[in-house]
């Protein structure tokens, strides 16, 4: 082998982990570079995307409405849901504990959590005994009229 | 400008308030009731925060929890649309006290207009002329039959506390002015908690025509011309034009000039409506409605100016950019209220949509909430849309109103369309020859056929 060749090795080893390197800093999926008549081209592991250009997407046939979905019908079983809107606590006061938590056995009229509306504080009561399976808001969130608060088993 | 509005209020004057506030670049936040958890005003809002059951008195006049929708979303102003509590003094008090903007009048202006008998007096004051009647609540049996002789029979006796054509009795004679008085007051105390009542000339064959103002906070008012709202049927509006065929040009910024001259002198402040009954030339206010009116669009389409926006605009603190010179009026515009109802009967129809399809082309408007496969709930009013058609002339609206008429789908319910394809072929209606008891007596007529 005369030294030229092993000098104009195609495989460019240092420049592919440079562009590897690339690759990963810039979090491209792609990058190609041609110098001096060669062409190099790195691409993250996974589906090769070819060629043409996708399709333009058709307009979905539009009924007035983007956005919401209908909204899921009927609450599940033991669900506690807000009487009101308003601001749902979790604890009687900031930096006290929670009233229950998930696991908690509570008996009927028992304080679960409280809604603020208005500056008025309105315990929401526990209208069966049993235990809380599941929390389904989180403290200081906004609550609407007949959202599932929290469910007892 | 706000940066987010709460529209307190359904159907299709929510998806009014959503479609200007969402030309303006304002986030809309709508409120519903469960019932209402599918509607179009609630599907095409930024955000939405329901508010109650189905009742009204526990969702869309639940002042409470709307004050706490506002709180929770940070809605900085509240619109209130029409009816609910568009006229409620003390929701837009309240409102005020949260800090939050109620885009329509001052409270006081709210409750001055909601006493009949007070807002009489008051545009009586500033230069309005009013119907011949009692100076005030009628007291006294006998003080009434003095009044009702002075002014002569028929009288018209009418709750202070009443508005929209509810609380009236009449008297055509004498004899019958005492029972007129005592069923008028315990109506009225039973519908309204107030039994107060006042009497006026009731006038035989009136037309209803009815001037838009608009009045920003530096002292500018202007008027929109004027609808004529003769065709009611049991006091309830059911077609609108604008212009009136009554009217012409003089007779229009005559009425004009005295409407915005006196709502000057009173400080009013955003839209509002002067009511009046048209006989022999003459002018006779009946009530100022001091919120948008259903037949807002008429005027809209004979004058290009947005009324919804231009209230928000004002309640921004905007001023008008117009003056009355500004405002010109192209052509004429008809509106027909659809409403979910027998044609014949009236009997209320909601149910599901199965087919729905608007009119369209040039000049054809259709405000409405419907879409294929809604679902109208049969706890709130009736009204499905409104068509509103615009011609260059009253000839080519009602050609077009005939046109749009008959391509209007709605199917899997029953609504009023074929009472307006009727209405169109009268002669009088043609003619724009009718007053305020023409409709009651066609649907006599047809009653009888």
């Amino acid at each position: 082998m005369s030294k030229d060749t092993k000098e104009k090795s195609p495989v460019d080893a240092a420049a592919i982990r440079e562009l590897a390197k690339l690759l990963d800093e810039t979090k491209l999926s792609e990058i190609e570079i041609e110098q001096g008549g060669l062409r190099l081209r790195v691409a993250r592991g996974g589906t090769a995307v070819m060629a043409a250009a996708p399709a333009p997407v058709p307009v979905a046939a539009a009924p007035a409405a983007p956005a919401a979905p209908a909204k899921p019908s009927g609450p599940p079983a033991g669900a506690v849901s807000s009487p009101m809107v308003g601001t749902v606590y979790v604890a009687p006061e900031p930096g006290k504990p929670a009233f229950v938590s998930v696991g908690s056995t509570v008996k009927e009229g028992d304080t679960l959590l409280i809604v603020e509306a208005m500056k008025t504080m309105n315990p929401i009561l526990a209208p069966k005994s049993g235990k809380v399976s599941e929390i389904c808001i989180e403290n200081g969130q906004p609550v609407e009229f007949g959202q599932t608060l929290l469910i007892i088993s | 400008m706000f940066e987010k509005v709460l529209i307190a209020n359904r159907g299709e004057i929510a998806l009014r308030v959503v479609r200007a506030c969402k030309e303006m670049g304002i986030s809309t936040v709508a409120v519903h009731s469960t019932a209402d958890a599918n509607a179009l005003h609630v599907r095409m809002a930024d955000e939405s925060v329901c508010i109650g059951p189905p009742p009204a008195a526990q969702s869309y006049l639940n002042i409470p929890a709307l004050i706490s929708a506002c709180e929770i979303t940070g809605a900085e102003a509240i619109h209130p649309g029409y009816g609910f509590l568009s006229e409620n003094a003390r929701f837009a008090e309240i409102v005020r006290e949260h800090g939050i903007t109620f885009i329509g009048p001052t409270p006081e202006h709210i409750r001055l207009m909601g006493d009949k008998i007070a807002a009489k007096q008051a545009v009586k004051d500033v230069g309005i002329p009013t119907v011949p009647g009692s100076e005030g609540a009628s007291r006294s049996a006998s003080v009434a039959e003095r009044v009702a002789h002075e002014i002569g029979f028929p009288v018209l006796v009418k709750a202070a506390a009443g508005g929209g054509g509810r609380g009236m009795k009449v008297a055509q004679t004498a004899a019958d002015l005492s029972v007129a008085l005592s069923t008028a007051r315990s109506e009225a105390k039973a519908a309204f908690g107030n039994d107060a009542v006042y009497l006026e000339k009731y006038l035989g064959r009136p037309r209803h025509i009815e001037v838009q103002v608009l009045a920003d906070g530096y002292g500018k008012v202007l008027h929109l011309g004027e609808r004529d709202c003769s065709l009611q049927r049991r006091h309830q509006k059911v077609w609108e034009e604008a212009g009136s065929p009554a009217l012409n040009a003089q007779q229009r910024d005559e009425i004009g000039a005295v409407v915005t001259t006196a709502l000057g002198k009173l400080g009013y402040l955003g839209a509002g409506t002067i009511e009046f009954l048209f006989e022999d030339g003459r002018f006779y206010f009946i009530e100022m409605n001091t919120r948008l009116q259903v037949e807002h669009p008429v005027t809209e389409a004979i004058t290009g100016i947005d009324i919804v926006r231009e209230q928000i605009r004002i309640a921004a603190g905007g001023a008008l950019e117009m003056d009355q010179e500004d405002v010109s009026f192209s052509g004429h515009a008809i509106e027909c209220r659809i409403n979910a109802e027998n044609p014949f009967t009236f009997v209320p129809s909601p149910g599901t949509i199965t087919q729905f399809h608007a009119p369209g082309g040039l000049g054809v408007r259709f405000d409405s909430a419907m879409y294929d496969g809604y679902r109208i709930p049969p706890y709130y009013d009736s009204l499905a849309g409104k068509l509103i058609v615009h011609g260059r002339n009253r000839n080519e609206c009602l050609m077009r109103l005939k046109r749009a008429l008959d391509e209007l789908v709605v199917g899997g319910i029953e609504t009023t369309v074929p009472l307006f394809q009727e209405l169109i072929k009268e002669p009088d209606i043609i003619n724009g020859d009718y007053n305020i008891h023409w409709l009651e007596k066609f649907l006599a007529r047809q009653k009888r056929k």
